[in-house]
């Protein structure tokens, strides 16, 4: 069971680049990943939305492996800004994990 | 035998018909058959060139009787009665057989079959076309004054429609106010007007119309009378419940709907902290800047769609429809929350978002701004509880999340509740208009006929017939203003007279036949001294469903008496070739 942290939301929000919700959940970017990390970015984002913040620093391994080369952008059929999403992510998790 | 001369035209329907059934045998099957002196086969029927051929047929071999075997009546019925007007052979001496729905669609696998089939149906058609006698059109003079009852949306909307239109309006509202639920609710997509002021506007066009009457605190207590003059007695819930009399050629039922009040422990109804959708409107309507529930601020929001909509046919009096502005509803008030409160935390629990249309646009808009959407299904419906802090809790299966079990501490959780049906009965029983599976009232033709009843002259709009939003409410009052005024502006009506009549000479009024119909078309009525039965020519539908209950064999039915339908048994027995 996952417990939503409504703070956790607006902690990477405040980036304001950061913006999954037009996500529609297709799929497409997972499948085209040439990383080929299920997690990105379509579950990732849903947790970020969610504010389950423990299953996004339990995944800090795949969220630095993206090579932020936009593959899955360019598909994306909902315009999110897949690449630049994963940018802000990091910032947080910077600031957050890692202190710096 | 017969001395009558009838024509038979047999289509091909171009191979529609002709691929299965093989007409020319046919045609000379039925050739031969009493009263037939024409018979002939069409590429089509209904073009032009064979219309003229019938035509000058009736003329030159003085016709008195026209068979037409095509496709079914429910296309071509009028077509056909119209050639035999132009020619001068009354419209209720044809008979249309069809041979195509019934016959080549039908029995695509066997040609000899369907063949034989058609030449039996014809055979009926022409012996019952033997027996037809001319008849009439029922004409009816029509009052040109319309009661429109229920004054929300809808029912204010068509009252203006009518009155600009030269009726005469009586516009009558159960409650003390008029409005119905807009009056009170808040800026509304697309325009951002308020209810209320919407409302003003319609009320404020009312007081300008000198032929609009209203009556709030009233109720329609009997109706009497038929199509184009109503007699109705309406009760005015004053000091001295006054009963007053009208007489209208149309009425229009547009009494609304009611919210669904969920059960106590549905989704955690009755815990602190769950509410309505209306409820939330309410609440939103009344707070600006800050949102607060009981004293405390609300910082997250959950909301639960379908609640009391799309239930599960297991469930005792299950509310199975979709109530279509519940989602969109929802969708909207969570922009409005977040135009009071930027800040606020959003989601919802859905089945599926039926944000049609336009709709679609303040979905996107909602997520845009932050809105969370989670898919619950339906076997599985998310729980809500109080845990030990007295904070509610609400946990659901996330099939976006894959299937993850998630848990949300709410402050507020709005159960989205959606449209029943008024509660009516009074009003039901007087008018005798018959309610849907779901409760509502029924329409003849949801596509085709969509405001119109089973009662002649009585109309239903808005969401007294099912879920609406308030645009569709008012295009359908619009709807049921255009109906009434083309049956009334006329200054009469022609109906069918397709019905039941009795013979009072056999009668001996034993009340079997007022039982058994479903419109309430048979009075007691007097012959000779006698009591008997007789027929309300406008109210009579013509279903023949009085007519073998009759145990003086009393009753018949115009254009398909018993011997008419013996006649056609005897035709089908024969042998076909
Ligand atoms: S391709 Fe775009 S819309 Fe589809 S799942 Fe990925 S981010 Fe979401
Ligand atoms: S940007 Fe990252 S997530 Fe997107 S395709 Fe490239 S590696 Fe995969
Ligand atoms: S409109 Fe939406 S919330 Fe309402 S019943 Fe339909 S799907 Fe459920
Ligand atoms: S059922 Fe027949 S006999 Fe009895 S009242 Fe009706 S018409 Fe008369
Ligand atoms: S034909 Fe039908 S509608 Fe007419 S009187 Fe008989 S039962 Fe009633």
């Amino acid at each position: 069971m996952a417990l939503v942290n409504p703070s956790f939301i607006d902690e990477v929000k405040r980036s304001d680049e950061f913006n999954a919700s037009a996500c529609m959940n297709c799929g497409v970017c997972s499948a085209i990943c040439p990383m080929g990390i299920e997690l990105l970015p379509r579950k990732l984002f849903r947790y970020v939305l969610l504010g389950i913040g423990e299953k996004v620093l339990n995944n800090i391994e795949a969220i630095y492996s993206c090579l932020l080369c936009k593959m899955c952008e360019v598909n994306c059929p909902a315009k999110v800004h897949i690449a630049e999403n994963v940018r802000s992510l990091r910032y947080v998790i910077n600031k957050k994990v890692f202190k710096i | 035998m017969t001395n009558r001369r009838i024509g038979v035209y047999i289509c091909h329907c171009g191979g529609n018909i002709s691929d299965y059934v093989d007409v020319d045998r046919v045609r000379g099957a039925i050739k031969d058959e009493a009263g037939v002196v024409v018979a002939k086969t069409a590429m089509f029927t209904c073009s032009d060139a064979t219309q003229q051929e019938m035509v000058q047929d009736i003329n030159e071999q003085k016709l008195d009787g026209l068979v037409v075997a095509s496709c079914s009546p429910k296309l071509h019925l009028f077509t056909f009665r119209e050639v035999a007007k132009r020619a001068r052979l009354n419209p209720y001496q044809y008979t249309q057989v069809n041979i195509r729905e019934q016959c080549s669609w039908t029995h695509t696998d066997d040609k000899e079959g369907a063949t034989k089939k058609a030449v039996r149906l014809i055979r009926a058609g022409i012996a019952r076309t033997n027996l037809t006698e001319p008849l009439d059109p029922i004409k009816i003079d029509t009052v040109p004054k319309v009661l429109v009852v229920g004054a929300g949306i809808a029912g204010l909307r068509a009252a203006i429609g009518l009155a600009d239109l030269g009726m005469s309006v009586f516009l009558i509202e159960k409650s003390r106010d008029v409005g119905g639920w807009v009056k009170s609710f808040g800026k509304m997509y697309p325009h951002n007007k308020t209810g209320k002021k919407i409302i003003e506007q319609l009320v404020n066009e009312i007081k300008k119309r000198e032929n609009i009457t209203l009556f709030t605190n009233t109720e329609l207590v009997e109706k009497s009378g038929s199509i184009g003059n109503f007699n109705i007695k309406i009760r005015v819930d004053d000091q001295n419940h006054n009963e007053i009399n009208v007489n209208v050629g149309s009425i229009i039922t547009a009494t609304g709907f009611d919210s669904y009040r969920p059960e106590t422990g549905e989704f955690g109804y009755g815990l602190n902290g769950v509410v309505t959708l209306p409820e939330f409107k309410e609440l939103l309507d009344n707070s600006d800047g800050n949102l607060i529930y009981n004293g405390k601020e609300i910082k997250n929001i959950v909301y639960i769609y379908c609640v009391g909509s799309r239930q599960d046919s297991g469930v005792e009096n299950a509310k199975r429809y979709c109530s279509r502005y519940c989602c969109n509803a929802a969708v909207h008030s969570s922009i409005v929350a977040f135009e009071k409160k930027p800040k606020i935390h959003q989601f919802h629990l859905f089945r599926d978002i039926r944000t049609y249309g336009k709709f679609e646009l303040l979905y996107n808009r909602s997520r845009e701004k932050g809105s969370v959407y989670l898919k619950y299904d339906e076997n599985e419906p998310p729980t809500v509880e109080t845990d030990l802090s007295g904070k509610l809790r609400v946990t659901v299966r996330d099939i976006l999340t894959f299937g993850e079990e998630i848990t949300v501490q709410a402050d507020l959780v709005v159960l989205v509740t959606g449209m029943v049906p008024a509660k009516n009965d009074k009003l039901i029983d007087a008018l005798k208009l018959p309610l849907g599976r779901d409760g509502f009232f029924n329409e003849i033709h949801p596509k085709l006929r969509p405001v119109e009843t089973v009662v002649d002259g009585v109309f239903i709009c808005g969401a007294c017939q099912g879920p609406k939003n308030s645009s569709e409410s008012v295009a359908s009052a619009l709807a049921a203003v255009t109906q009434s005024a083309s049956i009334l502006k006329k200054g009469y009506v022609e109906l069918e007279p397709l019905i039941a009549s009795v013979n009072p000479e056999l009668c001996s009024w034993c009340d079997e036949c007022v039982n058994s119909c479903p419109y309430s078309a048979i009075e007691r009525g007097q012959y000779q001294g006698q009591e008997v039965a007789v027929v309300n020519k406008a109210v009579c539908k013509g279903c023949g469903g009085c007519a073998p209950l009759c145990p003086k064999d009393a009753i018949n039915l115009k254009g398909y008496t018993d011997s008419q339908i013996r006649s056609m048994i005897d035709a089908f027995l024969k042998e076909t070739f």
